[in-house]
């Protein structure tokens, strides 16, 4: 099997605060093919963002301990100096975030931004920078690309914000991309633009994408492979069918359920009991045990992440999972 | 744009307006206070000073009064000191302005410098120990008054050690650029860095703050995220926007100092310039000389915060939609 | 009583903004005339993207904010122009719940006391009497009455929402505005959330208008929805009928493109993506408002402004060419 483009082993990110240690990452393991699309998805508190904060160096709090293995391309990147991540990032792997109105720098035209990021991995001259920059303009489908390079941030709405951002993102032809709640702040008109747009571009570049969110229904439509994430840890990971079809974990049965569906309307969501655990507090076992009605005692200890392709971090084996899965998550 | 320029002069000069009519009441409308019997002098008798009054036309209406005053300092320009008899205003404070003007200057050049230079240092080394050196450097440079200030660089300059290591330092006073400019600066030097340390301890905890809170932007993430050096989003973004809140605060401080905000420094340092002019003319009530001042000083803050408001247009394109 | 609880007739809201032109004012319509009923019991989701007034004609219905104009009728009675002396025995029987469960509790205030806050005003009671209703209240929505003397930052968004719930049932009232309750909860705590408004509803013969810009929700909760864009009602139906066969090429698409779980098993849905920008209220097209991003739209849509007609006894659309 050839390499993966990106391996995360037992990725480990803690914060030392004076209340406690917060172990926002907790043993998140996965990996990334080429042209692969991978979904993160978890509610807040998961540690889906910071994960991928920490592999690319962005957290610059001096409180944090990260640990564990991630390999870009056979490389370790965990742990290289600033200088040399400076490299990586916007070149070899690229991010974007969450809120279009607030990413760019306002002084700036949109023009100026994206060549900033061309000619700092690159040699490209001025004239040569505009040109490319024009050219990404128009290929994320902003109108009349020549006359906007020149334009502000503020003049743009904010779907066409988040088509820059793709546009810069992807100035450098990066194998990676990710994705961090690209359409959350967008309306569903827009967010079906904007994910229809990196659906194609993904396709064009070749680049594989690690798409961040909390919303199920955009992880089934964009994603090849699913993470689930619970507190820190993985929960479930596996191919897009095998992860909706066939779920693993009592707490992704707990996530499906609880979603409503556009085409059927059930008398009672499915509800997953109590409260997120606090990031201060996570138990010794299994950190969903407490909110889980298939507890057993064997939970108190942790599960690891079982199965080959489709992997479960639970206690319950085949069986178990088969039953209680059809009593609660169908219709 | 035309009507925002139109909006901005007519609210000037209704400030400028505003600002005469407060001065001349204060000043003409306080009972208790009689100009005519000041200019008459101390020994002068009721009828003395009822002809005073009478020539200086003390004893019309108030607004009349102040029709009078406004009319011989905009429109005849020979309003006259009551002080010094024959002495007119307008000359007096033009050559008093150069002086103010070439202290602030100086000083200005120094502080932004000083200013700027301290906060981006601190900013970029957050957290480590020369960033709360450098702000605290910056508050005991706001604290210690001016005039104390200067009191002290004199003792240390003139006292005991001027015949050794600053015999250099030239005695209090003033000596114009055109005439000799290194003297010019000599004599400038002391005051300039007085002046200069308060407001360079402000900017640099100002801009300080403004660039931390920058840095913790979602744009400076971006930038991060594109692979940007750290000293290039310190400067090029984070920077950058902070630049509009040093910028506008620089506008308000040069326009007050030049109108005559530098008063202290001025005293401490013997340099008559439109600071010493106002203060003098305060302690004689020279009424008519008071009012140029204020006229003078008030003029410049409503030219600088226009043009503060003129320059944001050029710094954020986000305010030239509006 | 009347079936119909809350009655409101052409309510228009516009606000007068800057224009480009030196001295001149232009007037902006969040809400461009808008008229519904809401039945008694029943749920009416209203539904929409940025910018299409939802929130506005929410708050225009409960008397939050005074319409620019049109009438609003509450049992019968019309309540728009009343005086605030008047309108005061009305606003018992409407309640709202907001979105932003950290801003819409005083974060300097005890849990106990927020919730006790309409009961004071309306001179529910002595201090026991208060207390013992708070009290009902916090087990009525499932949180501790341990908690009383807690502060808002104490709870959780979930639990924070819930005290708006409670707050919002102090004084029994008929109607529930809930202007995107669950939008800034988690998808755990949100069915929580929704499981709750259902219970309350069946036990307190609560009427609601639910708005919120996320279908599945809306739909799961709903008994009609209706659909609005830049300011204007497009659609409004009984909601089984309208999800499986929306009428107005706006509702056709949004539910095309909303993100739905797909296993691989389902056929290819066929995704209308709509090109261009969500609009600018301060820039609204001729005829339909919806013309430039209508991928039927003909040269009678850019000129005829098409009417809000019932096309059967539970559905109504305003546009010239309904999908059917």
């Amino acid at each position: 099997m050839p390499e993966p483009l990106l391996s995360v082993e037992n990725l480990r990110v803690a914060f030392e605060t004076r209340a406690g240690v917060v172990r926002a990452v907790d043993g998140l393991t996965f990996s990334v093919g080429e042209k692969e699309v991978v979904g993160i998805v978890g509610e807040s508190g998961s540690g889906k963002s910071v994960s991928m904060y920490s592999l690319l160096g962005l957290l610059r709090e001096p409180n944090v301990v990260i640990e564990g293995s991630v390999k870009f391309q056979g490389r370790e990147i965990l742990g290289l100096g600033d200088d040399q991540m400076q490299s990586i990032r916007g070149k070899d792997i690229a991010m974007i975030f969450q809120d279009p109105m607030t990413a760019l720098t306002p002084v700036y035209s949109v023009g100026w931004q994206i060549e900033e990021q061309i000619r700092a991995h690159g040699t490209e001259s001025k004239h040569q920078a505009r040109a490319r920059a024009i050219e990404l303009l128009a290929e994320v489908g902003i109108p009349d690309p020549a006359r906007r390079v020149e334009q502000f941030p503020h003049e743009f709405s904010g779907g066409m914000r988040q088509r820059v951002v793709i546009a810069m993102a992807l100035s450098c032809n990066p194998k990676l991309l990710i994705a961090d709640e690209p359409t959350t702040a967008l309306d569903v008109t827009t967010q079906a633009q904007i994910l229809e747009l990196m659906g194609k571009l993904q396709e064009t570049y070749g680049s594989s994408i690690v798409l961040i969110t909390h919303d199920m229904g955009v992880i089934s439509e964009m994603a090849d492979r699913i993470v689930v994430m619970y507190a820190g840890r993985p929960a479930e990971i596996g191919s897009r069918v095998d992860v909706i079809r066939t779920p693993q974990h009592p707490y992704t049965w707990g996530l499906m359920g609880a979603v409503p569906r556009l085409e059927s309307k059930r008398s009672r969501l499915v509800t997953i009991p109590g409260n997120a655990v606090s990031p201060l507090d996570v138990p010794e076992g299994c950190a969903f045990a407490p909110r889980c009605e298939h507890r057993m005692d064997i939970c108190s200890t942790r599960p690891s992440l079982r199965g080959s392709d489709h992997q479960a971090a639970c206690w319950l084996d085949s069986a178990q999972k088969v039953s209680f899965r059809n009593r609660g998550h169908s219709a | 744009m035309l009507a925002f320029v139109l909006r901005r002069v007519s609210s000037a000069v209704l400030v400028m307006f505003s600002i005469s009519v407060l001065v001349f009441l204060i000043f003409f409308a306080t009972p208790g206070v009689d100009p005519a019997a000041r200019i008459a002098g101390r020994s002068a008798t009721p009828q003395i000073i009822a002809q005073v009054r009478h020539a200086f036309g003390l004893d019309r209406a108030l607004p009349i009064r102040y029709g009078i005053m406004m009319d011989h300092l905009f429109f005849k320009q020979d309003l006259s000191s009551y002080v010094n008899i024959g002495a007119k205003v307008v000359p007096q404070i033009l050559q008093a302005a150069p002086i103010t003007i070439s202290l602030v200057l100086g000083a200005s050049v120094l502080w932004l410098l000083v200013g700027i230079a301290g906060g981006i240092v601190a900013a970029a080394n957050r957290g480590k120990f020369i960033d709360p050196l450098i702000m605290f450097l910056g508050i005991a440079a706001i604290s210690v008054p001016a005039y104390w200030l200067g009191e002290v660089v004199n003792l240390i300059t003139q006292g005991g050690l001027h015949h050794s290591i600053f015999s250099w330092v030239p005695s209090s006073g003033y000596v114009s650029i055109f005439q000799n400019p290194f003297e010019w600066g000599l004599h400038l030097l002391f005051p300039w860095l007085t002046l200069a340390s308060l407001y360079a301890g402000i900017y640099a905890r100002v801009l300080r703050a403004e660039l931390v809170n920058a840095l913790n932007e979602d744009y400076v993430r971006t930038a991060r995220a594109k692979g940007l050096s750290e000293r290039r989003i310190l400067i090029r973004h984070a920077f950058r926007c902070s630049l509009i809140s040093i910028v506008s605060l620089f506008g308000l401080d040069f326009g007050a100092l030049i109108g005559g905000a530098a008063l202290l420094t001025e005293v401490v340092f013997g340099l008559p310039g439109v600071g010493l002019l106002t203060y003098s003319s305060l302690q004689n009530l020279d009424l008519p000389v008071i009012m140029g001042c204020v006229m003078y000083g008030a003029f410049f803050v409503v030219l600088a915060n226009a043009v503060v408001d003129i320059g944001y247009a050029f710094l954020d394109p986000r305010v030239r939609v509006a | 009583m009347s079936d119909i609880i809350l009655s409101a007739t052409n309510i228009v809201k516009s606000y007068s903004v800057k224009s480009k032109k030196i001295g001149k004012r232009e007037q902006v319509q969040a809400v461009s005339g808008v008229s519904i009923d809401v039945h008694r019991g029943e749920t009416l989701g209203i539904v929409g993207e940025s910018g299409c007034g939802k929130s506005t004609l929410a708050r225009c219905l409960v008397q939050l904010l005074a319409a620019t104009s049109g009438s609003v009728s509450f049992n019968g009675t019309i309540i728009t122009g009343l005086s605030r002396k008047k309108l005061r025995k009305h606003r018992r029987e409407m309640q709202l719940i907001f979105q932003d469960p950290y801003a819409s509790l005083n974060p300097r205030k005890r849990v106990g006391d927020i919730v006790a806050e309409p009961l004071r005003i309306h001179g529910y009671g002595n201090n026991e009497k208060i207390n013992a209703r708070v009290r009902e209240l916090f087990a009525l929505v499932g949180l501790d009455v341990n908690g009383l003397q807690r502060y808002p930052h104490e709870f959780s968004g979930g639990q924070r929402q819930r005290i708006g719930i409670a707050r919002a049932l102090a004084l029994n009232p008929q109607l529930i505005v809930a202007d995107e309750p669950v939008s800034a909860l988690d998808v755990s705590i949100q069915a929580q959330v929704l499981n709750l408004l259902k219970d309350l509803q069946e036990k307190l013969k609560l009427t609601y208008i639910f708005i919120s810009h996320d279908l599945g929700v809306v739909r799961h909760v709903s008994t009609r929805v209706g659909v609005m864009y830049l300011g204007e009602l497009v659609e409004l139906g009984d909601a089984d009928s309208l999800y499986d066969q929306p009428l107005h090429p706006y509702t056709e698409a949004l539910l095309s493109v909303a993100p739905e779980l797909d296993d691989g098993t389902q056929s290819t849905r066929n995704r209308i993506v709509l090109s261009g920008d969500v609009p600018d209220p301060s820039q609204k097209p001729t005829g339909c408002a919806f013309h430039p991003r209508c991928p039927y739209a003909t040269e009678k849509c850019a000129s005829d402004k098409p009417a809000f007609v019932a096309v059967s006894p539970s559905r109504s659309v305003a546009c010239h060419y309904p999908r059917t």
